[in-house]
């Protein structure tokens, strides 16, 4: 990689999304006045709508299809830039794919964050039948990037991607392995000078970036709340608004679990109330049938959700099959009470901030393979993530109520769901119960604006303010990281020794910064391969670095195994001892380190192909 | 080779009434088409003036299902039950032809009022009624025209063969 000799011209920020991807830019001007506004802008993506047919869409739909000599016809296939592609990314992928699942990578953003399967093994399509050949979740993102990359150097010719500065968004909630196979990807697709950025963060720089005066609408001590409900996932957010030298300053202190669940859910269950209706009276429909059935509940759910529709119900039409279409036409309406039902009893509904996620999987919402939410109720994981904010005590200060819960005085809204507001006023309202429960006023809706478009304009927002210009938010590392230790204990047949759990990386640890884990030592031997097994936690905040967790229960999260092999020294039965440096580098990746006294060092790798039990 | 040129468009113009592609080529009035792809199984298409009007006839097929209710019987169903199907096709119609073709009124006026004749060209103007022996500059609106101000249709593949509409679906259960 060659030096940064030249500067970047423009941020460009990559909303690498589990549905949909978004590329927005701006440009970095050099010297230029520090308050002149950022000039975000989106960019087009061209990219294959029909079979032969490149359009630009401001949307790259997260789809690949991996296309055979019988899908298209000769050619079909082409890009501007690449006259042989022989597989389709984005719109006509998601098209074809409804038509042949089996072909259809679709969701692997989630896939790439499932520590329960070896994420870089060819394993999708999860549903494909035998003799296709397959491809890893770490592969399909790198295919979605460099679709990014070159359909930016097809309108840049004079600004070649390589030499910008690439911002690529993540799930706050993406441990250490799914933020690395991610940057892994990135690396090759072709990407240099990348940083990982977290979608909430992203949301809220795209806010201030839209807000001037957001230093007048925020005050020392208030708690914004993000919450970002996706397509396919939901994340939650905690950003304390801070002062330090007399300015105000952003620090996240809170990111949730990663919550599989988002709007592709709701319409499906729409989608499931119209056929119910039908079924009642008689008429079945069968699985590409229901596919049009969900899509037309998507637009019939929009139009019902329009602040100015009064309409309670759209009609929802299912064509016949077959070259008879209007003998088959199956006649349907979606209800504004199916919306009603599916959102107030099913995703968001009022429930009691001392409800807790349902814990037992429930059938109808999952698909086998990811490890789909169980409980479908966003505002049930919404309680346990402002809970679980009281379960420790603070880092940083954390507006909370007498009974420990965290009260946020702001919620930002991410995600196009969010676009409806009867779910925004439904969260709103169930936050406001919480919140008056604990004798705290209402919170205030923060505008946002564009919510399919905000984390890809907040990264490059976000790129600006990485060379000077704009607001930061302090961060860091949004979980505690630890290595599993055996105790030294007399072995007992039948009983496996006691682990206990080395705190190595502290929560909030910031990037570019490095720590080194005192008062622990272990004998390495050279030439082997040592492993280690590695643990997590999002609401342990206050475990410091060589702390010991004994008794840890199901606090921690099990992530994949580190492991280092050391070169075979001179010595083969050489013992090292060495003690562990966690680093975080500017791009937000975490490292650890073996280091030995004599200062040589190790780094330790993530082994992926482990599976993790569940 | 200039007065060669001269000469052989002379004679393309003389005998023929056009000048030959080859012509055009060499005076570089038409760009010389891109190399054949080297696909030794794709024979070289020979696109007709038809094609256009069978490809824009396959989009709304595929988009909207336009053929398939064209051809479809529909005295045998209810009003309602076609007026159902009508809806949905002529939503995606609508949003696929407004897409590759943009149109707009010959003249834009309310219709029932007077308008002015843009041109006296029958293209443009249709007169009806009690036309004068010579054409008058205006009348009332009575149907505004359709003009296709932009056509956007993307360019034929030498693999796709515009006479299929549709092609035929075959489930694999």
């Amino acid at each position: 990689m060659s030096k940064k000799t030249q500067a970047a011209r423009y941020a460009i920020g990559i909303d690498l999304g589990t549905t949909n991807s978004a590329l927005a830019y701006a440009e970095i001007a050099a010297a230029a006045d520090p308050f002149a506004p950022a000039n975000v802008q989106l960019a087009a993506i061209p990219q294959l709508v029909n079979p032969g047919e490149v359009r630009d869409e401001s949307l790259l739909p997260s789809f690949l299809y991996l296309a055979t000599a019988s899908d298209f016809p000769a050619g079909a296939m082409a890009l501007p830039w690449d006259a042989e592609r022989s597989f389709v990314v984005g719109c006509l992928a998601q098209k074809r794919g409804a038509e042949n699942v089996g072909r259809l990578v679709s969701s692997a953003k989630s896939w790439l964050s499932h520590s329960g399967v070896d994420r870089t093994s060819a394993l999708l399509p999860f549903r494909a039948p035998e003799g296709v050949a397959k491809i890893s979740p770490v592969e399909a993102t790198r295919r979605y990037l460099e679709h990014l990359r070159e359909a930016w150097d097809a309108q840049h010719p004079d600004a070649p991607f390589t030499a910008q500065q690439v911002l690529v968004t993540v799930p706050a909630s993406f441990d250490a392995v799914a933020r690395e196979l991610t940057l892994e990807a990135a690396k090759q697709a072709g990407y240099r000078n990348v940083t990982l950025l977290e979608e909430p963060q992203a949301a809220f720089y795209a806010w201030i970036e839209r807000h001037d005066d957001w230093r007048q609408r925020a005050q020392p001590g208030d708690l914004i709340l993000v919450v970002d409900i996706g397509g396919g996932t939901t994340d939650f957010t905690l950003i304390a608004v801070t002062e330090s030298n007399g300015e105000l300053a952003l620090e996240r202190i809170a990111v949730g679990d990663h919550i599989l669940l988002g709007g592709d859910n709701i319409d499906l269950a729409l989608a499931g109330a119209v056929a119910a209706r039908l079924a009642e009276k008689g008429t079945r429909i069968d699985s590409r049938q229901l596919q049009s059935l969900w899509n037309n509940c998507r637009t019939a759910k929009e139009k019902l959700l329009d602040p100015d529709s009064r309409a309670a119900e759209i009609p929802v039409t299912i064509l016949g099959k077959g070259s008879g279409l209007v003998g088959g036409t199956i006649k349907a309406a979606l209800l504004r009470s199916d919306i009603e039902k599916v959102l107030g009893e099913g995703f968001v509904q009022a429930v009691p901030s001392t409800e807790m996620p349902a814990q037992q999987r429930r059938v109808g919402l999952q698909e086998l393979g990811l490890p789909y939410a169980a409980d479908p109720a966003i505002t049930r994981h919404l309680a346990r993530f402002l809970r679980q904010q009281a379960a420790v005590s603070e880092h940083g200060t954390v507006r909370r109520g007498p009974s420990g819960l965290a009260c946020p005085t702001h919620v930002l809204f991410n995600g196009g769901v969010l676009n409806a507001a009867m779910v925004r006023e439904r969260i709103l309202a169930t936050l406001d119960t919480w919140l008056a429960e604990e004798g705290m006023p209402p919170v205030k809706p923060l505008s946002g604006e564009d919510l399919m478009h905000a984390v890809a304009r907040g990264a490059a927002y976000y790129g600006l303010a990485r060379s000077g210009r704009g607001v930061r938010i302090r961060g860091g590392v949004p979980r505690t990281y630890y290595v599993g230790v055996e105790s030294a204990m007399p072995t007992v047949p039948g009983f496996p020794a006691p682990l206990k759990a080395l705190a190595v990386v502290p929560f909030g640890m910031e990037e570019g910064s490095e720590v080194t884990i005192p008062g622990r030592e272990f004998g390495l031997v050279v030439g082997q391969t040592a492993e280690f097994r590695f643990f997590t936690s999002a609401a342990r905040k206050d475990d410091r670095p060589g702390d010991l967790i004994e008794d840890f229960g199901d606090q921690l999260e099990e992530l994949s195994p580190i492991e280092v092999s050391f070169p075979s020294g001179e010595n083969s039965s050489e013992v090292v001892p060495v003690s562990f440096e966690a680093v975080v580098t500017e791009t937000g990746v975490l490292q650890l380190w073996c280091v030995a006294r004599d200062g040589r060092k190790w780094k330790l790798e993530f082994n992926v192909r482990e599976k993790v039990k569940g | 080779m200039k007065i060669g040129l001269a000469f052989r468009c002379f004679f393309n113009l003389l005998f023929g009434g056009a000048l030959s592609s080859t012509v055009l080529v060499e005076l570089g009035l038409v760009k010389r088409a891109a190399a054949p792809a080297a696909r030794a199984s794709a024979p070289a298409v020979v696109r007709t003036p038809a094609d256009g009007a069978l490809q824009i006839l396959g989009i709304l097929q595929r988009d909207s299902r336009l053929v398939d209710f064209l051809m479809e019987d529909i005295d045998v169903h209810s009003d309602e039950q076609v007026g159902a199907a009508v809806r949905e096709v002529h939503k995606q119609c609508r949003e696929s032809l407004t897409r590759y073709v943009r149109l707009e009124p010959v003249i834009d006026g309310v219709e029932g009022t007077f308008a002015k004749a843009p041109s006296a060209d029958p293209n443009v103007v249709k007169f009806i009624g009690n036309v004068p022996a010579k054409p008058p500059a205006g009348g009332t609106l009575r149907h505004k025209g359709w003009r296709a101000a932009k056509v956007d249709l993307p360019a034929l593949g030498t693999g796709q063969d515009a006479a299929i509409v549709a092609p035929a679906e075959i489930e694999i259960e």
